[in-house]
């Protein structure tokens, strides 16, 4: 592909730009390095929101987890025409050092010259945030983790059969959870990627739903709706005997409901790669006479392995870091998996754990990265040049079957979502346990209690609005400026952004969350004071769980905005500050606004970072919810999940109503 | 980008705001449920206008390891701590972590119910027996019943590594001639579970999951008043007992408020609103709440406290060794 060519596509908005696999940039690497980083770019999978975001529809199964901003830079970088004023230069930038002095007016001159008009402060101050949110606080645990295995003392911990027992623990429930998350999130993205079901966006909405809620509530949810004690099953009478173990307090129910909790991941895996299925493809197969199953099995399988495996690998890994579904279902059954051991070590031997806990989360950080490295290389090399249409609308007319299929999938969704949220509110209405729900036991006493008599209700709220709120507000000021410097620059420099950016939320939670205790614990140079115990902690954890999150929505925008028109501004002679004001910022803003509201819907609803950092007076709703339940007050902590999920789903529609101002891709239940 | 920033600022300014904001009121780390933490605080802001408690709540175990924790990094956050037994308080007081006081309230108790120092006060009687699922088949009297073959499976009890009750509960049990650790091992061998906090218990038998569990006397006692479909029986053995004493730390910041929620917890008021939600006052003359056999009736299992500080680290991986958690 010529240059030219690429400048003439890229310009014309709406024409597909051709990903080109390799180079294409006119980066002049040696090959080693250069191979070892785009495999190394490919570790951090984007768990949340994969996919879309790019205007190349002619793309291949957006296997993207693994398409990463930097990737995608190189692909989709326009070239411009070298003019006499413009010096392209492609060579790799050394980074500039920190508080030069005299040199400093002159070296950002020749940079801005150098990098198409980009602020000299630009570079520096995103490897600076990068460097403290992700580098610093990895590098801590690791460093942690080596000294914890020196150190006699906590090797042999990590030995005992306590540590092996939770290390089985988890990788049973996680693979057991893979796999219900692969049989339910390829049901409904089969169905609503290929065949002529009705209300695909409603499903897709709601299919979304158990992943967006607290796994915490949905373990509460789902012990509320088995078991002898459910409030639900005994207004209905269905109620089992005295003495009937509750079924979830085991490993398969950990896995189940783990399952459901990450079935939307699948389905987002999959469902891109779907709809980039080729019509002609499969018209010309139909007509050649092949049946339904046979251009299912040769032509809509093949182009769906990438995605089921890369879905699988991030359920799986998504599974091995949960620490809210394990904590409700396995303490009381005595069930330990790694993340909730850490958890007890934590809370019942002290602080001299830290050693190992650092082991112990250098051991899910492990287990993590063979997951993630085990869906790269699935997907490596099965890049698909599709030809012709794709977006195969319905290329399953069901006919008869469509009202068999959409009831199994509405039945689906009431089993997984509906019954749950009833047992839930039903929990929440009665006056004591084992009560059953009657117009004589309802009382609304356990909503009374949560929203005027406890004062932890409003200290978690307020603590969970304003780091959801903070984070999601502070992360732009990082992610605006990294964004728009890797959509503008390549090279080895902005892939190892990207992947430094990734890595933080590709890791679980728990593993983050040790990581920072063992980089606050200490006091701070120069201050002389510790963060353990502040709110700041968490929200620095935050910040850097959370980035790649805040990044994604931008990134699309800005890879997506014509870049024609920041060029006519720059060569009208306005400055960075200028075109960023009047150019950029207003195109982003929709991007940046849905940035906002996911991280904010993901921050005030998470535990497992806080439920490690939390102190007095810093406890955030997911911490609220756990404790209530954890003193035996499931009444309450039923009253204030309902609100939870409340307000994510008030969150998420205000996101739908948003959807028509947002770049493609960024809303998950979208296609 | 200038009203982003400035909400961002307003963000932080509000965050900064609510941190100091903590500074001048009195952090209580308390192991009592959250209702009943909250009940306590509202009378206490009540009797004593101008002080704001922050509190948290979490199983003794862990609330100290919380406090440790802060300690080691040179952040304590709690002033006051309201925990569910004397062992505990007594190796803090060892520690040098302890605030010693002299309570004027403390005439009102028997002198062996607080430390003579005035390092801390126990303020009310939390007693440990069985509580058991009114469908349950076998009404169970004493410790002995629950390792019948009646009771195979359906034993369930607090794990000491979360409730402090628990773990003197289990201290005292063991010191017992006739039950002992042989008692425990004969538990696990009958299928019982030992997982969490009293909270669990209750939860589990008042919900049929279980029939039968050890549980901290007021929970149970409370819980049927509220409609719940469970007994609670003082068994014929006795009955283990913690005083959930208060004590102020010695990095407290904010000491007047804290000596004024010891005396206010010690006061007649103070008791009363224990007796209110359910507990056993530990002050003379306050009478014991509904649903409760006479004070005189209740036969309380003696703890060797010296011992128990001793040894609780070893007492808890004996118990984690029984019962195979961590």
């Amino acid at each position: 592909m010529t240059r030219a060519d690429e400048i003439a596509r890229s310009r014309s908005a709406s024409a597909p730009v051709e990903a080109d696999a390799e180079g294409g940039s006119g980066l002049k690497l040696p090959e080693p390095p250069r191979r070892l980083l785009s495999r190394v770019r490919r570790f951090g999978p984007l768990r949340f929101f994969f996919g879309g975001g790019e205007a190349a529809e002619s793309r291949p199964p957006q296997t993207a987890p693994a398409k990463l901003p930097g990737e995608l830079t190189r692909t989709l970088r326009v070239q411009l025409p070298a003019m006499p004023y413009v010096t392209e230069d492609n060579s790799l930038k050394a980074m500039p050092p920190h508080g030069a002095g005299a040199g400093r007016a002159f070296r950002a001159r020749k940079r801005r010259a150098a990098s198409g008009g980009e602020p000299g402060w630009l570079l520096p101050f995103v490897l600076c945030a990068v460097l403290l949110l992700s580098v610093l606080p990895l590098a801590r645990l690791a460093g942690a983790g080596v000294s914890g295995l020196v150190d006699g003392e906590a090797a042999r911990l990590i030995f005992e059969p306590a540590t092996f027992a939770a290390l089985r623990n988890t990788l049973v429930t996680a693979t057991g959870g893979m796999a219900v998350s692969l049989i339910l999130g390829s049901l409904f993205a089969f169905a609503v990627a290929l065949t002529d079901t009705r209300g695909k966006l409603t499903l897709s909405f709601a299919f979304m739903l158990p992943m967006m809620i607290p796994p915490q509530v949905t373990a509460l949810a789902w012990v509320g709706m088995s078991g002898p004690a459910s409030p639900l099953l005994k207004t209905l009478g269905l109620a089992p005997p005295l003495g009937s173990p509750q079924p979830l307090y085991s490993l398969s129910g950990i896995a189940l409901l783990l399952g459901v909790q990450h079935a939307p991941l699948v389905f987002l895996a999959l469902k891109a790669g779907l709809a980039a299925s080729p019509r002609d493809g499969i018209e010309a197969a139909r007509l050649a006479g092949a049946g339904p199953f046979r251009v299912f099995r040769d032509i809509v399988l093949p182009l769906a392995t990438p995605g089921l495996i890369a879905g699988g690998a991030i359920a799986f890994v998504s599974g091995v870091g949960n620490f809210g579904i394990p904590a409700i279902l396995g303490i009381p059954a005595g069930i330990e998996t790694l993340p909730t051991l850490i958890f007890s070590r934590l809370a019942s031997f002290g602080a001299a754990t830290f050693g190992e806990i650092a082991l112990i989360s250098t051991l899910i950080a492990a287990i993590s990265a063979g997951g993630l490295l085990v869906q790269q290389r699935a997907l490596s090399g099965r890049d698909y040049r599709l030809i012709g249409h794709s977006g195969a609308r319905a290329a399953f007319a069901l006919g008869r079957l469509r009202i068999a299929l959409e009831a199994l999938l509405w039945a689906a969704l009431a089993l997984v979502l509906v019954a749950p949220l009833l047992a839930l509110i039903a929990s929440s209405l009665v006056p004591a346990y084992g009560v059953p729900v009657n117009f004589k036991t309802v009382s609304l006493s356990a909503y009374g209690e949560i929203l005027f008599r406890q004062s932890i209700t409003l200290t978690a709220l307020k603590n969970s609005l304003f780091l959801a709120s903070a984070a999601a507000l502070g992360l732009l000021v990082v992610t605006v400026p990294a964004a728009y410097l890797l959509t503008r620059r390549k090279g080895v420099l902005a892939n190892l952004v990207a992947i430094l950016i990734e890595i933080p939320y590709a890791l679980p939670g728990i593993v983050l969350a040790v990581a920072f205790i063992l980089t606050f614990a200490a006091r701070l140079p120069f201050v002389g004071v510790s963060l353990y115990g502040t709110i700041w902690i968490i929200l620095a954890a935050y910040f850097s769980s959370f980035l790649a999150v805040s990044l994604k929505p931008v990134m699309s925008a800005f890879l997506q905005m014509d870049p024609s028109l920041e060029e006519a501004a720059r060569l009208a002679g306005a400055g960075f500050s200028r075109r960023m004001r009047d150019v950029l910022l207003p195109l982003i803003a929709p991007a940046a606004g849905a940035s906002v509201i996911l991280v904010f819907l993901i921050a005030a609803n998470e535990l497992t970072v806080s439920a490690l950092l939390w102190s007095a007076g810093t406890q955030t709703l997911g911490v609220a919810i756990f404790n209530l339940d954890d003193s035996g007050s499931s009444d309450l902590a039923s009253a204030l999940s309902v609100l939870v999920v409340l307000l994510v789903i008030a969150l998420m529609t205000a996101l739908e109503f948003f959807a028509k101002y947002l770049p493609e891709g960024v809303l998950p239940w979208r296609n | 980008m200038k009203t982003l920033l400035s909400a961002v600022a307003a963000a932080l300014v509000a965050g900064l705001m609510s941190t100091t904001a903590y500074a001048e009121s009195l952090v209580l780390y308390t192991s009592q449920p959250n209702e009943d933490a909250q009940a306590t605080v509202d009378a206490f802001e009540a009797a004593n206008p101008g002080v704001e408690v922050e509190w948290v709540r979490e199983g003794t175990t862990k609330i100290m390891a919380k406090l440790m924790a802060e300690i080691e990094a040179g952040n304590p956050v709690a002033d006051v701590l309201l925990i569910a037994d004397t062992v505990t308080m007594q190796r803090l007081k060892e520690g040098g972590h302890l605030l010693p006081y002299k309570s004027p309230e403390a005439a009102g108790y028997d002198a062996a119910l607080y430390d003579a120092d005035g390092a801390y006060y126990s303020t009310k009687m939390i007693t440990t027996g069985i509580v058991y699922n009114t469908s349950a088949a076998m009404k169970p009297e004493g410790w002995q019943d629950l390792v019948k073959p009646e009771a195979k499976g359906l034993v369930t009890m607090p794990s000491p590594l979360t409730s402090g009750a628990a773990l003197i509960h289990a201290e005292t049990l063991a010191g017992i001639p006739g039950l002992g650790w042989d008692y425990y091992k004969a538990l696990a061998e009958n299928g019982a579970t030992a997982a969490g906090g009293n909270g669990g218990v209750l939860k589990a038998v008042a919900t049929g999951e279980k029939a039968y569990g050890m549980l901290v006397d007021f929970m149970a006692i409370r819980e049927k008043a509220k409609g719940a479909p469970v007994e609670f029986v003082f068994p014929a053995e006795g009955v283990s007992a913690v005083t959930e004493p208060v004590g102020i730390l010695n990095t407290a910041k904010n000491v007047d408020a804290a000596k004024k929620f010891v005396d206010f917890l010690l006061s007649e008021e103070g008791q009363k609103v224990a007796v209110k939600m359910g507990y056993i006052p530990a002050r003379n003359g306050v009478a014991l709440p509904e649903g409760y056999p006479a004070r005189e009736t209740i036969k309380v299992l003696p703890v060797d406290a010296a011992a128990a500080v001793k040894n609780s680290e070893a007492d808890l991986k004996t118990f984690s060794g029984i019962f195979g958690t961590n």
